[in-house]
């Protein structure tokens, strides 16, 4: 079989949602000898494109999604080894999680999923997360990213805890800070002093994207 | 026998240890197993179908979900598991009717059948939006207690305390619980109805801590108000959830089950979402002991819901409990647009009669998501009873057919919606009157609907 068939095949193991598939799929191509980066873009990057778009119009749904961006992974996994040193493939380093108090999952996990499905390395921290944790795995993990969800008006304070404790800790210019979940608001986020702030999570993809692709990635 | 909250506790710490992860998937692999077994199909063409057929079976499939999975406990990493016989027992036995209130505003919730000619409970306010001042909620409560159907209140959500902003699980929190309860009390005096239940127990109150600290006759709840106690997405618990069940509980206040399955989430589709809403009320029976149940299932992406896909969620399901139980459930909307504008009024009246005439009881209602600041007045929740009331006069084929010519005028605008205005641009903050602009508003719509089929003159 040759590059191109490979790369389809890549993409529909994806699109099938087919985690052991994909990983099998990756090592073909590397055993073949085909480019592993056009794998990345014509495989990974095409499936990416189409689960999103498919997520959007509710052709499919959170699970598929999480288990596509699985698939991702696990090809990823295996074609980045056989790149060249230093190639730079993720978009970008994201940590999130739903901040500190509070226990909604679903829209975090939606906005987690997609970004992993756009090529994003996403670290999820959960729910219920201390202030002080997104930093710290921010740090350890040298994120480009730190995006904080709240679903209730009680807990939307916690981001702003988290800003200040950037600010406090002169860490605030180093992170591109990104707030969502339903109690959230444009004005909300410009008054805590957030970068960018979503309304939905195909929209948080986008807003996150835009904000790397102006600052330019850290790693 | 009834179980006890040490059974559970005893079922949490022993049951089937299991990864989040594992749960999430196997419920939507089984949950969309069940919809193809019996044979469940949305059809967006008739968004309020009328099938006892279909309504049967999304019970079955949500009874059967609910035996065969249990419900997770991510405090242990456990599953909680009952046998058939158990829920079977505890829906025997559950309360056919359940008292709120005091002195003249006590009065019984009670279940309703599809199409039942009775009014529905009428749970009323702001479904827990944010509100930027004490004076505020003052005037919107007293603006609530002043709605004749009233029978319980829900409370806005005070965002600040003594100019500080609110942070989770602290004093600021039981302070702000606190502060919200004495204004409510006050204000409901004020219209002459001091006995009114609250029931959503309060909306500030997120943390167990905050929640047990106002189960206070001096300065918090009553037991004649009910506490909301939420199942987390989905068919999952945690320790802090079952502290609020336990001590509601022992201080002899009435728990409320509060459900939110989410369309498009772990749940899958229409199909797969209201199966889950059968088998979180199950949850809410067997592990919070409900007396009764507040769901709203709710779009994932775009948290309302007054989407044609949610709005079949909302009627199949609630035809399923209250086709095949006693279960005192009250479904609770949120919309997208905001006051003072013509399509939140459309939404309203979609999602309210599609309550109505499904056989639940309503809590109305969250407006512009309830997320805004002040984005909300005592108009949207009146106008929501008077639409619950007028919809006791229609059938599901009726509510079919107006929920169709509803979508046809904001379908499209529900992912970009108007915001409308504010509380303060809308109403007098000293005397709570309207502005006339916005009853004429609301007069407007109200031919319109009459003209669809739903009276309310």
């Amino acid at each position: 079989m040759n590059g191109e068939n490979l790369y389809v095949k890549l993409k529909n193991a994806i699109l099938e949602f087919d985690v052991e598939a994909s990983q099998r799929v990756a090592e073909e191509i590397v055993r073949s000898g085909a480019d592993p980066l056009m794998a990345i873009k014509e495989g990974i990057s095409e499936a990416a494109k189409i689960v999103g778009e498919k997520f959007e119009s509710g052709e499919i749904f959170l699970t598929q999604l999480m288990l596509a961006g699985e698939a991702m992974k696990s090809a990823l996994s295996v074609l980045l080894k056989a790149l060249p040193s230093g190639t730079k493939v993720a978009k970008g380093k994201v940590v999130i999680g739903t901040v500190q108090g509070d226990i909604h999952e679903i829209g975090k996990n939606i906005v987690a999923a997609l970004l992993s499905a756009n090529g994003f390395d996403v670290y999820d921290l959960g729910v219920d997360v201390p202030s002080l944790k997104f930093i710290e795995e921010a740090e350890r993990v040298k994120a480009d990213v730190i995006a904080m969800s709240a679903l209730m008006t009680s807990t939307i304070g916690v981001q702003k805890d988290v800003i200040d404790a950037l600010k406090s800790l002169g860490l605030r210019d180093k992170y591109i800070v990104v707030v969502g979940g339903g109690a959230t608001t444009a004005e909300w986020a410009e008054n805590i002093g957030a970068d960018g702030w979503a309304e939905t999570a195909p929209e948080a993809v986008n807003v996150i994207s835009r904000l790397i692709e102006k600052r330019g990635r850290r790693t | 026998m009834k179980i006890t909250m040490t059974e559970i506790m005893e079922r949490a710490l022993t049951g089937k240890i299991c990864r989040e992860r594992e749960f999430d998937m196997t419920l939507y692999k089984r949950a969309n197993e069940l919809v193809k077994e019996y044979g469940i199909s949305y059809d967006p063409k008739t968004p309020i179908p009328k099938d006892p057929g279909l309504a049967n079976s999304v019970f079955k499939a949500g009874f059967q979900l609910f035996c065969e999975l249990g419900a997770y406990c991510t405090s242990t990493n456990r599953i909680i598991s009952f046998s058939e016989d158990e829920v079977k027992e505890a829906l025997k036995y559950a309360p056919a009717e359940v008292w709120f209130g005091e002195e003249t505003d006590r009065k019984a919730l009670t279940p309703r059948k599809p199409e039942d000619k009775r009014p529905p409970w009428c749970f009323l306010g702001a479904a827990g939006a944010p509100v930027s001042s004490e004076q505020i909620l003052s005037s919107l409560v007293e603006g609530y207690a002043k709605i004749p159907q009233i029978n319980s209140v829900t409370t806005p959500a005070l965002t600040r305390v003594r100019g500080v902003r609110i942070r989770p699980g602290t004093p600021l929190e039981i302070l702000g619980t606190m502060e919200t309860v004495r204004i409510a009390r006050e204000a409901m005096r004020r219209a002459g109805r001091p006995g009114l239940p609250i029931m959503n127990a309060v909306a500030t109150a997120t943390a167990d801590s905050s929640l047990i600290a106002v189960l206070n006759r001096e300065y918090g709840l009553r037991s004649s108000d009910g506490v909301l106690v939420g199942i987390l997405a989905e068919l999952k618990t945690n320790f802090g959830q079952l502290n609020k069940v336990f001590c509601t509980k022992s201080f002899g206040c009435r728990v409320v089950g509060e459900l939110g399955p989410a369309y498009g989430g772990y749940a899958g589709g229409a199909e797969g979402t209201a199966i889950v809403t059968v088998a979180e009320h199950l949850m809410g029976l067997m592990i919070y002991q409900a007396d009764c149940y507040l769901s709203f299932p709710i779009h994932a992406i775009h948290t309302a819901s007054s989407f044609r896909e949610v709005l079949w969620v909302k009627s199949v399901s609630a035809q399923a409990i209250s086709m095949n139980t006693n279960l005192l459930t009250l479904y609770l909307s949120y919309i997208a647009a905001g006051p003072a504008t013509e399509m939140a009024l459309y939404e309203i009246a979609a999602v309210i009669s599609t309550d109505v005439v499904s056989g639940a009881n309503i809590e109305a209602v969250g407006v512009a998501k309830a997320k805004y600041e002040d984005r909300f007045t005592p108009m949207e929740p009146k106008f929501s009873a008077d639409v619950a009331y007028a919809a006791t006069r229609l059938s599901l084929q009726d509510v079919n057919e107006l929920v169709k010519n509803l979508l046809s005028k904001y379908e499209d605008k529900l992912k970009n919606p108007p915001l409308g205005k504010k509380f303060q641009e809308l109403c007098d903050i000293e005397t709570g009157r309207i502005s006339n602009e916005y009853i004429e508003l609301v007069k407007k719509v109200k031919r319109e609907l009459a003209d669809l089929g739903l009276e309310m003159l």
